[in-house]
């Protein structure tokens, strides 16, 4: 009885606790959805780096992670892969041989790891194969013969292998894409005009197209004109086994993207052979045996049971290479406790007073409550299951529009192509898809209630203090 | 049988400036099954003492006994559950559970003291039919007029079985002929259920009805007539 009584206390005054509804409503979902944005993106993050950049375990020499330096190479390399292919939840390993280097081209250099890889193995795995900046060329595997390269888009900005253009079919395109003639027709005096850099092509914007101009069109403008010539070359030096200078022009076999721009400045991939040949290593030997494994959650357990069978290599989970991630993946969830935590309270306060006017304005009620028996406890279980109800409700619509609106932007992602340079430089996609896991709605529900508890506490305790023949002869 | 005796009871207010005896020294008692009826003009201590009777108010001194045991030494939380368990309240302005239609306002009580579901319905359908609203068991307040939801507020304060019916003022916003209906209906229930009735009013109408007419003036008995 005193639950559906609390109920239809509720919407007595529809206005008002439609206003106290609505901001619990607006604060859930702005808190469950930026969560939900920020969960997505370090998901994306974590997920782009075991796929791309670290696998879920790595074996090396002990002292090469420390050194880089090319003669601490891990010996009888396919033996080892054997063994450990034997382990309890390997699926596949990938064996690197790595060098330390500079990329050059006619116009630029720029220091880079060289990493001589087996294609085959590499995309067991890995999915940098799959990562191709579109018509950029492809993975190894889709080109026949040796001499060549498959490097970061970053890279090939930073050498100039990709330029930018203004041609009469990026004006068309950028017509297509819904640019402004106004727009376009600033842009033409310049067609056919070529930019060595990033740089230049900016700068050369900026003196036609005003701010706004820029800040809203800049980048699809930038993407378009982007031009990566096939047949562009770029030689790779390293010291050999014997300390001498040496290296080997290559082409370009594609251009990885993927959103993390350090790792693309830093990761050049040739064949393990051409590497093997160049630098002159003894046979079957590496650097670097990445293992993918069946559940990276038994990453720790599948590290422990390599380090077993080889304790004098050194064995380190994704977990111990990335801590950076790892915090992530391991702090999120109380991090979002606390972000929710700090919007309730917020919300609490109006809550508090709504229910301070419903006490105020019940107080002759209350008296009469009181007079036919209805004991303290009772009293204090109405206001408090009325707090409740006021924010259960406005929470439960508030997390339906969010579970809603995330999965709709989830679909085709959040793109904040403006920002894609700053997101990249920190190893993030700028096209985020927002994803909350269903364990965080029923935390956010466990909060509302608290809330709805607390904030009826003080409200309650002064329904608790009136005196009942007074509150009775209240007007 | 006694039921209710006050014994020297007095009220003083001193919160404010002015110190103000609203019960002055009142000593009576009430026999089980009485309809009475404390009369006086306004400011003598009817409600005062309605509500020192009900438990709403502790005496400054003096002693109330109801069935033998001494109301003014319980606890609060025992005052409250005296009242659930023995009185039986109407007041003025009806004060019923707006969002509550009539049959929930009337079982409200019976929840609170866990009757059972059946025993629930048959006794609030029993007790809306008594006063006349069989039919209206849905509406809620705003949709009776004053005398329906005064009737209303007495099956609700019948609805236990309470050994007492306390009713301040309970015609003062009814016309004449809801009075007497209204009246009429105590009257009924008083006889059929032999349950006390004691009202506090200066409604001429009430005092010819009751049986036992207590008069007081400045907090004090001043008469005290049994028809």
């Amino acid at each position: 009885m005193i639950t559906k009584t609390a109920w239809k206390n509720i919407w007595r005054n529809k206005v008002r606790s439609m206003v106290v509804i609505a901001s619990v409503t607006i604060g859930i979902f702005a808190g469950v959805f930026a969560v939900g944005v920020m969960d997505g993106a370090i998901k994306q993050r974590i997920d782009s780096a075991l796929k791309n950049e670290v696998s879920h375990i790595q074996v090396t020499h002990p002292d090469f992670r420390s050194n880089n330096d090319l003669k601490f190479y891990i010996e009888n390399s396919d033996q080892v892969t054997a063994a450990l292919m034997e382990v309890e939840g390997v699926e596949a390993i990938a064996d690197r041989k790595i060098v330390i280097g500079m990329a050059n081209t006619a116009s630029k250099s720029s220091g880079v790891r060289i990493n001589g890889v087996n294609p085959i193995d590499e995309e067991k795995v890995f999915s940098l194969y799959n990562e191709v900046y579109p018509e950029s060329g492809g993975y190894f595997s889709d080109n026949v013969g040796s001499g060549y390269a498959f490097i970061g888009v970053n890279l090939a900005k930073s050498l100039n292998i990709i330029r930018y253009i203004i041609t009469g079919e990026v004006l068309n395109s950028l017509a297509e894409n819904g640019i402004p003639d106004e727009v376009i027709q600033k842009l033409s005096p310049f067609e056919g005009k070529r930019y060595k850099n990033e740089k230049s092509f900016k700068k050369e914007m900026r003196s036609v197209l005003d701010p706004k101009e820029e800040a809203k069109y800049g980048y699809v403008i930038k993407d378009e004109a982007q031009n990566f010539s096939k047949r562009a070359r770029l030689t790779l030096t390293f010291l050999d086994s014997n300390n001498n200078q040496t290296g080997g022009r290559f082409r370009i076999a594609g251009l990885y993207d993927i959103p993390n721009s350090m790792y693309e400045n830093m990761e050049v991939f040739i064949t393990g052979d051409e590497l093997e040949k160049l630098v002159g290593f003894p046979p079957d030997v590496s650097h670097l045996l990445a293992i993918r494994i069946s559940d990276v959650d038994d990453a720790g357990l599948v590290a422990k049971k390599i380090k077993e069978i080889y304790p004098g290599l050194e064995v380190m989970t994704w977990k111990e290479l990335q801590p950076d991630l790892a915090m992530m993946s391991e702090m999120t969830a109380s991090m979002y406790g606390v972000f929710m935590v700090l919007i309730l309270a917020a919300l609490a306060f109006g809550i508090v007073n709504t229910m301070l006017m419903v006490v105020l304005e019940r107080t002759k009620e209350l008296g009469m409550l009181t007079a036919i028996g209805m004991n303290k406890k009772k009293v204090f279980r109405m206001i408090m299951t009325e707090s409740v109800f006021l924010s259960l409700t406005g929470g439960v619509v508030g997390m339906i529009v969010s579970k809603v609106i995330i999965m709709l932007t989830a679909r085709n992602g959040i793109s904040l192509a403006g920002m894609e340079e700053g997101f990249e430089e920190m190893g993030f996609s700028a096209h985020i898809y927002p994803e909350i896991g269903p364990e965080f709605f029923g935390i956010v529900t466990v909060l509302i209630i608290i809330t709805g508890i607390l904030s009826s506490v003080y409200p309650a305790l002064k329904a608790l203090k009136l005196d009942p023949a007074e509150a009775l002869r209240t007007e | 049988m006694k039921v209710l005796e006050l014994k020297d009871v007095h009220k003083i207010y001193d919160k404010t400036e002015v110190e103000v005896h609203a019960v002055n020294g009142v000593s009576i008692d009430f026999i089980e099954g009485e309809f009475a009826a404390i009369v006086g003009p306004s400011g003598s201590g009817k409600t005062t003492l309605l509500n020192m009777i009900g438990g709403l108010d502790k005496p400054s001194t003096g002693v109330i006994f109801v069935d033998g045991k001494n109301l003014t030494k319980f606890k609060s939380s025992e005052i409250i559950d005296f009242r659930m368990r023995n009185i039986g309240f109407v007041f003025q302005s009806y004060n019923l559970i707006p969002v509550l239609t009539a049959k929930e306002n009337v079982e409200f009580i019976m929840n609170l003291q866990k009757w059972p579901k059946k025993d629930r319905d048959r006794r609030t359908m029993e007790l809306l039919e008594a006063v006349g609203l069989g039919d209206r068991g849905n509406s809620r307040p705003a949709q009776l007029s004053g005398g329906q939801q005064q009737r209303v507020a007495v099956a609700r304060a019948l609805a236990t079985k309470p050994k007492f019916i306390l009713a301040d003022e309970p015609t003062a916003n009814l016309d004449s002929a809801s009075t007497y209906n209204l009246l009429d209906i105590m009257e009924k229930l008083n006889k059929e259920e032999n349950i006390t009735f004691i009202f506090s009013t200066h409604d001429a109408r009430v005092v010819k009805k009751a049986r036992r007419v207590i008069t007081l003036e400045d907090g004090k008995v001043v008469s005290d007539i049994t028809h």
